[in-house]
């Protein structure tokens, strides 16, 4: 998958970076707009919650700026980010599983929206009984990813719908590409058994 | 994975195999038990359609979401700007701490050194013993055959760069470093070098995440005649239905009046041999949109 940032070359980020260590706001600005996005998809895939995922976004954001000037180019910019996006996503997710909470409707400007019915619905259009078969998936999906551990749910987030390699989700969560593997091995066999009667 | 593979441990490693995160062997090994093993293959089918249903699950945030992070941000930055950032004193601001710290930096080097053995090896690379021969004064004489990492860097356009990325996509090692590889050829694909490599992929490549981001850098090419083979190619004969229906988007973009005829040709002998009802009905779909019927009679 490309990086968030793919208009970008590597060394315009690297230059936007730089800029933005000496005060140059528009730099900074351009950096968080190369990201944002799919920072923000990630936050609200994991948490299903616009609230929490705009805390996140904030909260990454601030702390981007804040440490920035002491980012030295360890390791990529988009894994540093990535780091502080789901560990803050996973502080979320692991008080909400304390909480046992799992919001199922998001308010959003355009009005109440269901985590599922906010996918698009590409196949199944014309066919009401296609239709309702879907939507019966979709709400097995969601009762499946609500039970999946906050680990396994970001290592399935960031793998399948972020595309990233296993290599990268293990640096980005500070373990080993063999664990994130094993992470994804019981988080896809989880889904499967819940999938069972579906597919 | 052993080799006397069994069908549990192959369904077992299907998802793997379908992210393109099983080793080279594992997959060799994967690929090769599925060619001999129907109800594996079922159970393949199977993955893909839950990887399917994941895939319908994404959500997208929607845009007023981001506007408004992006407004909160920006008021959340101006405060942060307007406040007076408080002076930091770390350890070394103070500046009678400087000699004593150098100090002890070279001391802890002085004495690092002595401690250290006097042969080590912190280069990256693989390393492999050729010969081991005693030597004088009881030391011993060791060969060895090193591979030393090398990093290089520079832009995607670069003859040698390009050169490492054409050989990289090829590389039948390694199904995530090709992904990775196409992915950036992709941004390159108005080179007809780069195009002949990406056409190479969707033609060839065993992995299909891989072929799928090669057709991603193909899209704007779709009407180039290699390209166009190399649709058609996928549309009947790849294995995976997500492939198949892509190829029939790309075939037939654009208003219906300027298509190619000979799409319909292909279209009708898929509809002969296409078991996937999504592709079929999206194949039929076209065919409808340009008069055409579904047979050939």
């Amino acid at each position: 998958m490309l990086e968030p940032a793919a208009l970008f070359q590597k060394s315009d980020v690297t230059a936007l970076i730089r800029a933005a260590q000496e005060g140059d706001q528009d730099a900074f600005e351009q950096l968080v707009r190369a990201y944002d996005q799919s920072v923000l998809r990630l936050a609200m895939n994991l948490l299903r919650s616009p609230e929490d995922a705009r805390d996140v976004y904030q909260e990454a954001f601030l702390r981007v700026y804040r440490n920035l000037p002491a980012f030295r180019f360890d390791c990529s910019f988009h894994t540093w980010l990535y780091r502080i996006v789901t560990n803050l996503c996973l502080d979320h997710l692991r008080k909400r599983k304390v909480r046992k909470e799992e919001p199922g409707v998001l308010a959003t400007a355009e009005g109440p929206l269901d985590r599922m019915d906010a996918t698009p619905e590409q196949r199944a259009d014309g066919d009401p009984q296609r239709r309702l078969f879907s939507g019966e998936v979709r709400t097995r999906v969601k009762e499946v990813l609500g039970q999946l551990t906050p680990r396994e749910r970001t290592v399935f987030e960031l793998r399948h719908y972020q595309g990233l390699r296993l290599r990268r989700i293990g640096e980005i969560l500070g373990t080993t590409e063999e664990a994130a593997k094993n992470c994804l091995f019981r988080a896809t066999q989880k889904m499967r058994v819940a999938l069972g009667d579906f597919v | 994975m052993s080799a006397d593979i069994t069908c549990a441990s192959v369904k077992g490693s299907l998802a793997l195999y379908l992210y393109g995160e099983l080793s080279f062997d594992d997959e060799e090994r994967v690929e090769l038990h599925l060619d001999a093993c129907p109800e594996c293959r079922v159970a393949l089918d199977r993955e893909k359609a839950v990887h399917a249903e994941f895939d319908r699950c994404e959500i997208q945030p929607p845009p007023s979401l981001l506007r408004e992070c992006r407004e909160d941000l920006r008021a959340q930055l101006d405060e942060e700007r307007s406040m007076p950032r408080p002076a930091r004193v770390s350890w070394w601001d103070g500046s009678w701490l400087r000699p004593a710290a150098a100090f002890a930096l070279l001391a802890i080097g002085f004495f690092a050194a002595r401690v250290t053995p006097r042969y080590t090896s912190s280069e990256p690379g693989a390393s492999r013993v050729r010969y081991v021969e005693p030597a004088s004064g009881g030391r011993v004489q060791i060969v060895l055959d090193e591979t030393r990492q090398r990093t290089v860097s520079g832009r995607p356009d670069d003859q040698q760069i390009r050169a490492l990325l054409l050989a990289a996509a090829k590389d039948s090692s390694d199904p995530g470093l090709r992904a990775e590889t196409v992915n950036i050829l992709n941004a390159g694909a108005e080179s007809a070098e780069v195009r002949d490599a990406l056409v190479y992929a969707l033609r060839h490549d065993p992995n299909a995440g891989v072929r799928l981001k090669a057709m991603e850098g193909l899209k704007p090419f779709a009407r180039e005649p290699g390209v166009r083979g190399a649709l058609e190619q996928v549309l009947l004969s790849d294995s995976n239905p997500g492939l198949r229906t892509q190829a029939i988007d790309l075939l037939t973009v654009g208003p219906t009046e300027n298509l190619d005829r000979g799409i319909v040709g292909t279209l009708q002998e898929l509809m002969s041999r296409e078991d996937n009802s999504y592709v079929r009905e999206r194949s039929q779909q076209v065919l409808h949109l340009m008069k055409a019927s579904a047979q050939t009679y």
